[in-house]
């Protein structure tokens, strides 16, 4: 047992550092050390870098082109991302869609779409809520029918709706799990589908949420033409391929190391509003840094794990708790912290080079929204509720 | 990074486990309760296993292991709500080895290895609280020798116990000695605690002591995270069997013809459960990877592990006799027992709040494990 990294990580986290210090532009990180408005170019700008270096898919094997990290190494290049202020890798290309790419799509899928998601340049969606099924997945009812078009061949006529579709407002590409049997259990019939966003029949509806923002979409498929060849894998084999995107980066969704990040700016808040120093309100934030080492160390012990193959640790509904929690929480002091400054919505006080006068010190800008906003994290993603009734499976069978 | 045992640790791991298991059942417990709750061939047989020497060089005795070993064996304990103050061995054996000088090594560590000597901590004094720089027992040169005069409260094991380590004030500054038992002026009054161990208050009128360090503060403070670091992972012990108790009873258990493990309110106070145990966990070997590091970096991480573990053992402690419903407020069912030896844990080298007000005092500007 041993809490260092070896020399070998440590050195490879300080190129990282020197790295991305090098070359995250510094207005990007202005706007995420202080929680301002991102627009598309800004995380496009940031993919593109990334994609010039071979770092977006970071966590890809290097028979596809990635760098080939282990476990640990992956974690330290999103901690030192992370705390230098860069923004969050949109996953759903890199992340989420290439690695079913890459085990269950043909060889000819894997060179038509995983250079795009590589380099940053295709900004691909993930179409798997639906209005009737949220933390039931399986019960989604968009359909997708096979028919054989004369000169067109073989399609998937895909009708239909997702929802919360996030940023795909912005988005190219899309996948999706579209129903294609409603034989035998409701798993059984769902296949793996990708589309072109531009195709005929989509429809992108933004949604507007309790910040203010449209981060997610409703997306309508009116008779959506789909080249049978953009079906990933097996047809009705798409909840295995979901199961297998799912467990992808189950440590990412702690997001620990924006966690220690933002814990650190919710202390200089605290200090220049002055509640620092009054032990009723520092205690709220020494809980939190608690809570912050012990998912911390939480993730460590799972990468660790993953790295020698030793134990096995299936505490990634642990980790998904745990985490939204806790962004949830550092949300609320900020905003708590800053006290009636945080009351004001001034939008355009939101985005960076603002010269307007805000009723209170500029950071509190953002607070209030940034609170708003984080609800979300304990009902994305399989909501708390659901996690807790995978843990109590494992614990009581 | 790495938190895999070594072959070796696995295997003090097992014979601890077999230990337990085999020779500490819940009624020898009971028993050595009733009996007042400390037992000296119980003790013979944790040292027959070589755990008094963990922290203690080869060379004086012991084994010459650290604190991952010591993690592993308080953790196997712990499963078996062991009464015997195994962690005080620890602190033994890594205050005198760490601070004593050499006449002192010499004259106790061997007899500490082999258990012939129980020596304890008795730090505590009435009033104090969980401070650990408010000493009223004072220290005065006697002869070639010091002189000890002033008293202790709650001594793990006091009246059994052949020596003790106590810190008392030279000239206002405090420093660390070694007083045996049978020395003159030595008086104890045992007593059983709340956990059904037992404990003691002492008594030094005049009593010779054996200096071990000038820098008592020091030493002290080393020695009360030492502490903490075993009764954390004594505490993962217990809490890992509180959950297996209560998993089993919420399968076996019905109430409306099916077992109460199939009702979701339970099941998620459950994976609640989970969460804190595994949350704890993590901080138990944060609090023993963390045990030799310099002092300040020791302090803030031993504060944050036992704040964590305090949390993590009141609502495991008390949610496991809430699953329970009225078998677990009995005395003869067994989970009351494991509540209660949380509590005291909990409140054993400083409580929940106590060590929030630690890790508030010594917050950095900078967040994380390695910060």
């Amino acid at each position: 047992m041993d809490l260092a990294f070896t020399p070998e990580e440590q050195k490879f986290r300080e190129d990282i550092r020197a790295w991305v210090r090098e070359h995250l532009p510094a207005d990007i990180s202005h706007k995420v050390h202080n929680a301002l408005h991102l627009s598309r170019d800004d995380m496009q700008r940031w993919a593109r870098i990334l994609g010039k270096k071979g770092w977006l898919g970071h966590g890809w094997p290097k028979e596809f082109g990635g760098p080939g990290w282990n476990a640990i190494q992956k974690h330290l290049f999103e901690e030192e991302c992370a705390l230098a202020g860069a923004p969050r890798v949109v996953p759903f290309g890199p992340v989420m869609v290439a690695p079913v790419i890459m085990a269950f799509g043909s060889p000819e899928q894997q060179q038509r779409f995983l250079p795009g998601i590589a380099s940053g340049e295709v900004w691909w969606s993930q179409g798997y809520s639906e209005p009737g099924s949220g933390s039931d997945l399986a019960s989604l009812k968009t359909r997708a029918e096979k028919k054989s078009i004369a000169g067109k061949g073989d399609v998937y006529i895909v009708n239909g709706q997702k929802t919360w579709t996030t940023l795909g407002q912005y988005g190219d590409w899309m996948f999706n799990l579209v129903r294609t049997s409603t034989e035998g259990k409701p798993q059984t019939g769902i296949s793996f589908l990708v589309l072109d966003m531009k195709s005929p029949g989509v429809t992108v509806r933004p949604i507007k949420l309790l910040d203010g923002e449209c981060e997610v979409n409703e997306v309508f498929f009116d008779n959506v033409e789909v080249p049978a060849e953009n079906l990933i894998g097996e047809e009705n084999k798409g909840w295995t391929y979901a199961k297998h995107l799912l467990s992808h980066e189950r440590t990412n969704i702690a997001d620990v190391n924006r966690a220690k990040r933002e814990l650190e700016r919710l202390k200089r808040i605290a200090k220049s509003e002055g509640v620092y120093d009054d032990m009723r309100f520092r205690d709220e934030i020494a809980k939190l840094e608690v809570d912050v080492v012990a998912l911390e160390m939480l993730v460590l012990r799972v990468l660790s794990a993953e790295k020698s193959g030793k134990n096995s640790l299936d505490i990634a509904g642990l980790l998904k708790i745990r985490g939204s929690e806790i962004q949830q929480r550092y949300s609320e002091l900020m905003m708590l912290a800053a006290g009636p400054s945080s009351l004001p919505l001034i939008r355009e006080a939101m985005e960076a080079g603002w010269q307007g006068d805000f009723p209170g010190p500029a950071f509190a800008a953002p607070l209030a929204s940034t609170y708003f906003n984080m609800r979300k994290t304990t009902i994305y993603g399989g909501s708390n509720e659901v996690q807790r009734n995978i843990v109590s499976q494992f614990v009581l069978g | 990074m790495d938190f895999d045992f070594t072959d070796d640790q696995e295997s003090l791991r097992d014979a601890v486990r077999k230990w337990v298991d085999k020779g500490y059942s819940f009624e020898r417990r009971r028993a050595i309760t009733g009996a007042g709750g400390f037992d000296k061939a119980a003790w013979g047989e944790i040292a027959e296993l070589g755990l008094c020497g963990l922290y203690i060089s080869e060379a004086d005795g012991g084994m010459g292991f650290g604190p991952v070993e010591g993690m592993v064996a308080m953790e196997e304990l712990g499963r078996g709500i062991v009464l015997e103050p195994f962690a005080q061995a620890l602190i033994a054996g890594g205050v005198i080895s760490g601070y004593a000088p050499a006449e002192v090594k010499s004259a106790w560590l061997p007899k500490i290895a082999s258990g012939e000597s129980l020596v304890v901590l008795a730090y505590q004094e009435r009033g104090a609280r969980y401070k650990l720089d408010v000493c009223k027992t004072s220290a005065a040169r006697s002869g070639n020798g010091w002189a000890l005069t002033g008293a202790k409260t709650v001594v793990p094991a006091g009246d059994k116990a052949d020596g003790f380590i106590v810190p008392a004030t030279v000239d206002g500054k405090i420093a660390m000695f070694l007083v045996e038992r049978g020395a003159p002026g030595v008086t104890t009054s045992g007593y059983g605690t709340q956990d059904g161990s037992r404990a003691a208050e002492l008594a030094l009128a005049q009593s010779p002591a054996s200096l071990i360090t000038a820098d008592g503060l020091v030493a002290l403070e080393h020695a009360v995270d030492i502490g903490i670091a075993a009764v954390c992972a004594e505490a993962v012990g217990v809490m890992d069997k509180t959950l297996a108790i209560t998993a089993e009873y919420m399968n076996t258990r019905k109430q409306f013809n099916v077992v109460i493990s199939s009702f979701q309110a339970l099941r998620h106070r459950m994976a609640d459960m989970k969460m804190q145990l595994e949350l704890a966990r993590s901080m138990s070997y944060y609090a023993s990877l963390k045990l030799n590091a310099p002092a300040a970096e020791r302090s803030r991480a031993l504060a944050r592990a036992k704040y964590q573990l305090g949390m993590s053992m009141r609502f495991i402690g008390q949610q496991a006799v809430q699953l329970h419903g009225g078998i677990g407020v009995t005395d003869e069912y067994i989970v009351s027992h494991y509540f209660k030896k949380l509590t005291q844990l909990e409140m054993t080298f400083g409580d929940t709040l106590h060590q929030l007000g630690r890790v508030s005092g010594q917050m950095q500007e900078t967040a994380g494990v390695f910060a």
